[in-house]
């Protein structure tokens, strides 16, 4: 093999685990350093923008193109979407509503407007988007090329 | 009624409820946002993790750079919607 050949492989199953968990994917290619860097930099991301602008923000009914980008992820945006969705959303009240039927069917939920909702919509998004170039990483490995800054060019050798 | 009380009697709750106050310091987390954002770039882009001392500074330098085009894209805009699109239009 020369040196320096980047010998690219694709490796299904590593962009699979990423696109299950941010680096999962370089975690089974070998790269746990980087795995560990990937997973701490996208679900920072993802649930810093969570705890920027509440909950509210992953929401694939009310924001829908937002969450596409959230969906980057993987199945952790569904499941969060899934607890917003099924224990915090306000029902709708029946119409001529009792008082009583607010103080159980609105357990306090806060909706998040304004700037908070728009950067933590912006911050969850990016994060998705971030975890799609690291599953293409993952995806199109080329082991030679992560190896290349330890092992100098040897002069005279075969090329 | 009954709702907005709760709203303003309850306790904040982490992750359910927005930060308080980040309606007034939103534009500060574009800071940690240009972090999150190099970290995770980087941690990609960086053929060697061998030396994380390089990372660090490299994911540093990336922050920095991210930071100040965004002020300079905000000063511009604001040239451009203050001065030069009155004078024109």
């Amino acid at each position: 093999m020369a040196q320096g050949s980047t010998d690219e492989q694709l490796q299904p199953i590593a962009g699979l685990l990423g696109a299950f968990l941010p680096g999962l994917g370089h975690l089974w290619l070998g790269e746990k350093r980087r795995a560990i860097l990937i997973f701490l930099g996208v679900m920072g991301m993802f649930f810093g923008g969570v705890a920027i602008g509440g909950i509210d923000v992953i929401d694939r009914e009310e924001d829908f193109w937002w969450f596409v980008g959230q969906a980057g992820v993987g199945p952790t945006a569904f499941a969060v979407d899934r607890i917003h969705r099924s224990r915090l959303t306000s029902a709708d009240p029946p119409p001529n509503a009792d008082p009583a039927w607010f103080d159980t069917n609105t357990p306090g939920r806060v909706k998040s407007l304004g700037h908070p909702n728009e950067i933590g919509s912006l911050w969850a998004t990016l994060a998705g988007m971030l975890n799609a170039i690291c599953v293409i990483d993952a995806l199109i490995h080329a082991p030679a090329r992560r190896r290349e800054e330890l092992a100098p060019v040897e002069e005279g050798s075969a090329a | 009624m009954t709702t907005l009380a709760h709203a303003f009697t309850l306790a904040y709750r982490p992750f359910l409820d927005p930060i308080p106050g980040v309606a007034h310091w939103w534009w500060l987390t574009i800071i940690p946002l240009a972090f999150f954002i190099s970290m995770t770039y980087k941690a990609v882009r960086i053929n060697s993790l061998d030396n994380m001392r390089r990372y660090w500074r490299k994911v540093a330098v990336m922050t920095l750079q991210v930071i100040a085009l965004m002020l300079a894209l905000a000063a511009g805009l604001h040239i451009v919607v203050e001065f030069i699109a009155p004078a024109v239009g």
